[in-house]
């Protein structure tokens, strides 16, 4: 019979602590099964869409970060004037907006009403993809000197990567604004004042550097999020990467490769905190002595 | 002892009674209570408000936003006005049973798992911890795609997902107020856990968790409309609003179709955030906007 022979071959007619124990061996073996909908190894499968979407997340978050700390430091410098209400409403908007639907619109008015960016996909059809070194097109083709593909490469990224940041510019903008707040009314930042440092200095030396490991903690939730969104997102913007391949697994119950992608999302998650707990040493001295 | 009369300096709004006062000191909480009460009413009297019948399909296919069609029409003719009005009939009913149901849930087992501590705190939180540790919208897009992409699998796909955070911030309140001396005292007393739970513990937690519920519910329209939009949740002839920026996509130069359904959703979950922005204020002065402190 073809369902004891397919049963057979999967394992599934052992029990299930065996069958748990030989995915267990297999995983430490780098081995993490076969995808029923690719019909290949997850893990060639994941090796292939993680670039993409590790691409997107990274200029996402960086831009998150960059976008949401200026309007947190902004915001608490001009507390309850006009200007901090008004980011109160900006940060408010972008925890509010539907990923999907900036997506959309963002590319009805950039691609095919201005024309100002590309539409979908990591290259336009006629670029050839740069030779493989990290996954990475803006990277790879930059090693290998092709500022071409490089610039067609970082262009298609503008767009999903703005799209992404959206969420997390306004959580950011929220958590810097409250622990700037709480560093900026301490004696040493009077002092800094009262001595005639120029106020720019005394705000990015003094307050956003004690500011700074609160605002940290945020960047594992950030990345959660990012992931979240990249679901949403790369359906749109029709990106090769591993939140279209976790809706193909989820969709069709591929359950090996819903068992990869968690996995993988659940090991960045760790590092990505291990990450922040390390930068807490190199931000602030006191941490890594206690 | 009286109290010297102070003159006290009348500013021209406070004169205008106590209600023009509060708007203008909140002004993110009445908008947010008058968008919020906008789309409530859109929901219930949808039928009369609609020009249109939201499913009835015509031959004036993609025809633009005019006076006839407020937001135009789609690729089967039917009036998108209509269908973004009915959508409301679904979003949010759904939101306020998928936030209640989490927070009964997650707030039952989080109350428990505090009052009691041993081996029951243990099993809730670790079986929490098990539902974090996936991505919410991939254990979401599992559990539909398991159970079949309906609106009511999508909900109970988005309970399972969501009640850890609850039984997490119940569970911790239940702690800190479990070691207050009233409750210790009531205890002392022989009085049952329910007892102390309801009476003693509860009235501390409310607060906390309203403003978690209502800032949740912006989050449940985000996620459910996020499945339907991956057709994961309501199904094509529904007039729901993921679904309608999905159809949106489709049609792409037609740019009506789907960017009034997720201006709707836009608005409900901005409403929804100002208010519960607004409640953290009032009830939870530590992490309130107007007061700067920690964000948590």
């Amino acid at each position: 019979m073809a369902v004891q022979a397919f049963r057979h071959h999967y394992g599934l007619d052992k029990p299930l602590p065996v069958q748990y124990g030989t995915y267990l061996w297999r995983l430490v073996h780098g081995d993490l099964g076969e995808s029923q909908q690719t019909h290949s190894p997850v893990s060639r499968d994941l090796g292939e869409f993680i670039p993409a979407t590790a691409e997107l997340a990274i200029l996402s978050i960086l831009v998150a970060v960059f976008v949401g700390m200026t309007l947190g430091v902004i915001a608490a410098v001009k507390r309850n004037k006009l200007t901090d209400h008004l980011l109160r409403i900006v940060s408010l908007g972008g925890v509010s907006m539907p990923t999907f639907w900036i997506a959309l619109v963002s590319l009805y008015v950039f691609f095919f009403r201005l024309n100002w960016l590309p539409g979908t996909g990591r290259l336009d059809a006629v670029v050839t993809p740069p030779p493989h070194h990290t996954g990475l097109y803006t990277l790879d083709a930059a090693i290998s000197g092709q500022w071409a593909t490089a610039w067609n490469a970082l262009q298609h990224l503008v767009l999903p990567a703005l799209v992404l940041a959206a969420y997390n510019v306004g959580l950011l903008t929220r958590y810097t604004r409250s622990a700037v707040l709480e560093v900026i009314s301490n004696d040493y930042v009077r002092a800094a004042r009262a001595k005639g440092m120029p106020e720019p200095v005394v705000i990015v030396r003094h307050v956003l550097r004690a500011a700074l490991p609160s605002v940290v903690t945020v960047i594992g939730l950030a990345f959660a999020n990012v992931m979240t969104g990249a679901v949403l997102v790369e359906n749109i913007f029709s990106w090769p990467g591993i939140g279209q391949y976790a809706y193909h697994s989820a969709t069709t119950l591929d359950l090996p490769a819903i068992m990869g992608v968690s996995l993988f999302v659940a090991v960045v998650y760790i590092v990505i905190n291990f990450l922040v707990d390390v930068l807490y040493g190199v931000i602030d001295p006191r941490i890594r002595i206690s | 002892m009286s109290v010297p009369a102070v003159p006290i300096k009348v500013r021209s709004w406070q004169r205008r009674g106590p209600l023009a006062s509060a708007a203008w000191r909140h002004p993110l909480a009445i908008a947010g209570l008058v968008i919020a009460g906008a789309w409530i009413f859109i929901a219930i009297f949808a039928p009369l408000l609609a020009p249109h019948n939201p499913l009835a399909q015509s031959a004036t296919t993609f025809v633009p936003p005019s006076w006839g069609h407020f937001f135009g029409t789609d690729e089967l003719g039917r009036d998108v006005f209509s269908r973004v009005l009915y959508g409301a009939r679904l979003s949010i009913p759904l939101a306020l049973l998928l936030v209640t149901l989490a927070l009964l849930i997650g707030g039952t087992v989080g109350a428990i798992a505090g009052y009691f501590g041993g081996i029951v705190d243990g099993f809730v939180m670790r079986s929490a911890d098990l539902v974090f540790a996936f991505p919410a919208i991939i254990l979401a897009m599992v559990v539909t795609a398991a159970l079949g992409p309906t609106v009511r699998n999508a909900v109970l796909a988005l309970v399972i997902v969501s009640w850890p955070s609850y039984a997490r911030v119940v569970r911790g309140l239940v702690l800190s107020v479990g070691e207050a001396e009233y409750v210790q005292s009531a205890r002392l007393l022989g009085k049952s856990a329910r007892r102390t739970l309801i009476r003693d513990i509860l009235p501390n937690v409310f607060g906390p968790v309203l403003v978690l519920a209502t800032l949740d519910l912006g989050n449940a329209v985000l996620l459910l409309s996020g499945l339907s939009f991956l057709g994961l949740g309501a199904q094509p002839p529904q007039p729901e609003w993921g679904a309608g920026v999905a159809e949106g996509t489709q049609y792409f130069q037609y740019w009506w179709i789907g960017t009034f359904p997720g201006l709707a959703i836009f608005t409900v979950v901005l409403a929804f955030n100002f208010l519960g922005d607004s409640l953290r204020d009032a009830l939870d002065p530590q992490s309130s906007w107007s007061q700067g402190g920690d964000a948590e």
